[in-house]
Parts: structure tokens; sequence; C-alpha cells
């Protein structure tokens, strides 16, 4: 078990730094009133999204990190389950907001989208937390070894 | 028969013994996750995080439905078949049921969008129907969520020390937050408090400061870039106003106890039940009162009483607010229905920052009739405590938003 739980210190230590720094970058690129992309990444300069965004992504960073030590301890692992839901949070909203712009047609176009626009708007760029996703759900492991021990 | 005390509590280790199962107890992550959000060092952030999803899919929810699907269907298909079926175009009934129009060159010139057209079967029903409603069913599906999960008194007991600051405590969040979707259950949520003084303090800033589901729902659809500052301006009155009664309101301000249950998985059933019952009050109270306004309105500006009162206190609107005297006809209607008078003011020509000022005036102006009826329901004296509260915040607030404006240089 010690060793399991090193492993799952080491890769929230990860994952806790790179949420840091996207939640910082959110925040800096916003401040800056500017918009970023780079690859599939895509942070926007928009108050909401990118200002209070990122301070949840920010904060789900620090949730991690201060979870890592100790992690056996239910008290330090639900930090890290705290910070993974912050990253749902922001990424659910985000994934919420692309299927309710995806289905209607726009403003001059027929009522509901075509197909090619329905998928294009998946299509990458995503914001940071959508990208952190697949990597939070990592917690749901733990979770479930959790119960599995009660 | 009459027991002993010794009798009483033999019987009462009896039944205990009978009906209680002892076993030994686990922390688990959930309870875990309970005290996290309930400490104020980690229970903030999530607070943060709660109503940043809360605002985000009230807004793509509602953006869905009234851009996506409501703008088109009432401005391309329902107005112009309006416009042409409803006879007496350019009457006074035509000006009132369909579209005031405009008059271009000499000519009378039809609306081209619902929000112009000043009519009740148009504006009013795309305000009630087309941007008021997809607004408040995501607004309480999303309250109702949290109630069952078993956040909401999470938040009371986060926020109970920045509420004591203003004479309430942690419960006076249930109001506060009922009141952002209709301020009618809000002002009836003032019962829970327990003090006079409590219910007077929150009866008057929800009435002045809190704007219902259906404003925010209309300054979503047509000033979103905006929402944001007049939100602000709102919550900084909030909680300077709330200090000042706190100060000059006597009586006594308790603490509060609170009993936090675990979380739960949400039922669908009580879900469906605690929407459909809020949606349906929205059905009786706001849709007719939406309607009576737009109605109201209409006869106003048709008799030339806006255009008398935009003249009479045009030194005011102008001179202290710092917007123009054409807000006075929204003011109005802002009694009847503030989404409505929020519709209204989006047609208006004026600058960004006088755009602000004049929808921060219409949310702390005067509650809609339907909040007015209910304060008057709780006592008058409380009522008329309220409006003069509320007189004075009208001018001191206003005229203090327009100062930094003016500062700023924005003004």
């Amino acid at each position: 078990m010690a060793g399991k739980s090193s492993v799952a210190a080491i890769y929230f230590a990860i994952l806790g730094i790179v949420t840091t720094a996207f939640g910082i970058a959110d925040i800096l690129v916003t401040a800056g009133a500017s918009e970023f992309a780079y690859g599939i990444l895509e942070i926007s300069g928009g108050l909401f999204r990118g200002g209070w965004g990122g301070v949840i992504v920010l904060f789900a960073g620090l949730f991690y990190l201060s979870g890592i030590r100790n992690f056996d301890d239910i008290h330090q692992c639900s930090k890290v389950v705290m910070g993974s839901i912050l990253i749902w949070i922001v990424a659910g909203c985000d994934i919420f907001a692309m299927i309710t712009e995806s289905i209607p047609g726009g403003e001059d176009g027929p009522w509901f989208n075509t197909l090619d626009g329905f998928i294009g708007t998946y299509a990458p760029p995503y914001a940071p937390a959508v990208l952190l996703l697949p990597f939070s759900l990592v917690v749901v492991y733990y979770i479930y070894k959790r119960k599995q021990e009660i | 028969m009459k027991l002993t005390i010794d009798q009483r509590w033999d019987l009462i280790d009896k039944i205990a013994k009978q009906t209680i199962t002892f076993g030994e107890y686990r922390h688990t992550l959930k309870d875990a996750n309970g005290e996290l959000t309930i400490k104020p060092f980690t229970g903030i952030p999530i607070a943060i995080a709660v109503m940043y999803a809360f605002w985000s899919i009230f807004g793509s929810f509602a953006g869905f439905f009234t851009d996506g699907f409501f703008v088109r269907l009432f401005d391309a298909y329902w107005l112009p078949w309006l416009q042409e079926v409803f006879p007496g175009q350019g009457g006074w009934l035509y000006a009132i049921m369909v579209d005031a129009g405009g008059i271009e060159g000499g000519e009378f010139v039809l609306s081209d969008n619902c929000l112009e057209s000043f009519g009740v079967l148009t504006s009013g029903l795309f305000v009630a129907i087309g941007v008021v409603l997809p607004a408040i069913v995501i607004f309480y599906l999303m309250l109702a969520l949290l109630e069952d999960i078993g956040y909401m008194p999470r938040l009371a007991v986060l926020i109970d020390t920045m509420l004591h600051k203003i004479g309430l405590h942690g419960y006076a969040i249930v109001p506060t937050i009922l009141s952002l979707g209709c301020n009618v259950p809000g002002v009836t949520a003032t019962r829970i408090l327990e003090t006079k003084k409590q219910r007077f303090i929150m009866m008057t800033l929800l009435a002045i400061f809190i704007p219902c589901g259906a404003q925010i729902g209309i300054m979503q659809d047509v000033i979103p870039g905006l929402m944001g500052w007049i939100l602000l301006y709102l919550i900084i009155g909030y909680f300077i106003f709330g200090y000042i009664l706190n100060k000059i309101v006597p009586g006594k301000a308790p603490e509060f106890l609170i009993d936090v249950p675990p979380y739960r998985r949400p039922m669908l059933s009580n879900i469906g039940k605690k929407v459909w019952g809020r949606i349906a009050g929205f059905f009786k109270v706001a849709i007719p009162f939406v309607l009576l306004g737009a109605a109201i309105v209409g006869v106003l500006y048709q008799l030339g009483v806006i255009r008398f009162l935009g003249d009479a206190l045009a030194p005011v609107f102008v001179g202290w607010f710092g917007v123009p005297k054409e807000t006075a006809g929204p003011l109005i209607a802002a009694f009847l229905r503030k989404d409505l008078a929020v519709a209204q003011l989006s047609v208006i020509e004026m600058t960004e920052y006088q755009m602000i000022t004049a929808v921060v005036l219409v949310s702390i102006y005067f509650p809609c009739v339907a909040t007015f009826a209910m304060m008057l329901k709780e006592g008058w004296k409380e009522l008329l405590g309220a409006m003069a509260v509320l007189t004075v915040v009208v001018f001191a607030y206003g005229g203090l938003i327009h100062l930094i404006g003016i500062l700023l240089g924005v003004a």
C-alpha cells in the first residue's frame, strides 16, 4: 500500500504543479486582456472563463499539492479528491457551453447546426481545465480503492 | 400510571436497547469532503467554484434557448406575422398590443425585433417566455440541486461571519439566493430570521440590491459584457448599506445554530417537484405582471406621460445620475417588471457607463409591484421603513456611481 500511495503522491504532485501553472497562466492572460493559443491549448482572456475559471484551476492545483503529503490519511486524500472536483467543475462547464453552442444553427443559418458545424465545435483547441480533465479522473481509482478497503 | 425519574430512565434504556444498533464509526471520504466544504480556508475556494458553475451553466442554458431559438422564433416569425394580421396599424391599440414603431421621414416605420416593438404580444411575450422562462428554469433547477445535495447549509456556515457584519447570520443566504430567482419567495423566506431587526434589514436589502432571475436573464441576453460590473456594484451596495442599516436599526442580531447534514445523492422526484412548484409560481405571479407592465407602459407612452416625466425629471436624471432623460420610461416600467425595464433600456442610445448606471438604478430604484405587495403583507411599518431607506439609497448610491464615473473619466 505504501508503494501505491507513493506512486499516487508523485502523480498528484506532478498534476498539482501543472494545474497550478495553468491556473497562474489563466490569470496572467486574463490580466493582460488577451488570448493565448498554443497547439491544442487555448487560454481565454475573458474575465469569466479566464479570470474566475483560472482562479478555480489555481485552487485545484493548490488542493493537489497540499494533499500529496501522507496521502493515505483520509483528510489528505480528500484534498486531492477536491482538487479533481474543482477541475471537473470548470471543465464540465466548458463542455456544457460547447454542447449548447454546437446545437443551434447560428443567427443567419438554419434552425439546427450542420453535422460538420456540430462536430467542429468540439475540435481543439481546448481550455486548460478540459486538457486536465482526463488526468484528474485518476482520482476515481483511488476513491474506488478506498471504498473497497472499508 | 405515574413513573418516577429512575423508572423513566430505565424505560428509556430498554427502548434504546431494542431500537438502537451500536457499531464502530468510521470516518469516510464523504465525511472528510464534507468537512473541507465548511472550513473557511478550503470551503471558500469550493464556494467560489460552485458559484462559477452556477453562473456558467445558467448563462449557457439560457443563451441556448434564448439566442439559439427564441430570438429567431419571435423576431423572424411571430413579430412579422402579428404586424401583418393585427388590424389598425399605426393606431393606439396596435401600438400597445403589437408595435409602437417609430417615425422616419414623417412616416410610420415598423420595428424589426421584439425588444424594440414594446407591444404586449411582442415585447411582453418575448421577455416573459423567450428570455425569462429559460433563465428561471435553470436557476431553480440548480438551486434545487444544491439544496438536495446538502450544500446550502454549508454555504450558510461559510458566509456566517461576513453576514454578521451587516446584522444578519448565515441563514440569510437562503432568502438572498431565493431572491436571485424571484424577490417574492425571497421576502417570504425572511421569516426564517429571528428578530424584527434582521427581517427588516434582509427585506430592505433584497428589495434594493438583489436582481431577480428575470432581470439577470435579460441582462445576460442584452448586455452580457456589462453584467459583471452591474452585479459588482450591487454586491458592494448590499454590504455597504447593510453595514449602515445594522448600525442605525435598533434590535438584536443573535447567533445561530445549524445542523449540517451529510452530502446526499439528490432525488430526481424531489428536484422535479421543487422546480415545478417554483416555475408554476413564476407563471402565476410574473407572466401576468410582465404583460400588464407592457400594457401600462404602452398606454403611458401613448398618453405622453413618459415624455412629460422624462422632461420634468431631466435635471435629476442627467445632472445627478448622469443618464439620458429617456431612461424615465424604463424606470416607470421597472415598478411593474424590472426585466421589461432592462429590455427597454437596452435600445436607448447611451455610453457603456451610462448603461451600467441605468441598470443599477433600475435594480435599486423600486421593488417590482409583486415584491411590493409581498412586503406589504409582511407589515406596513416595515414597508414604509424600507421605502424610506430605498429613497435615500437611490439618490446616494446613484449619485455615488455617477461620481465614480466622473472621477474615472468615463461618465
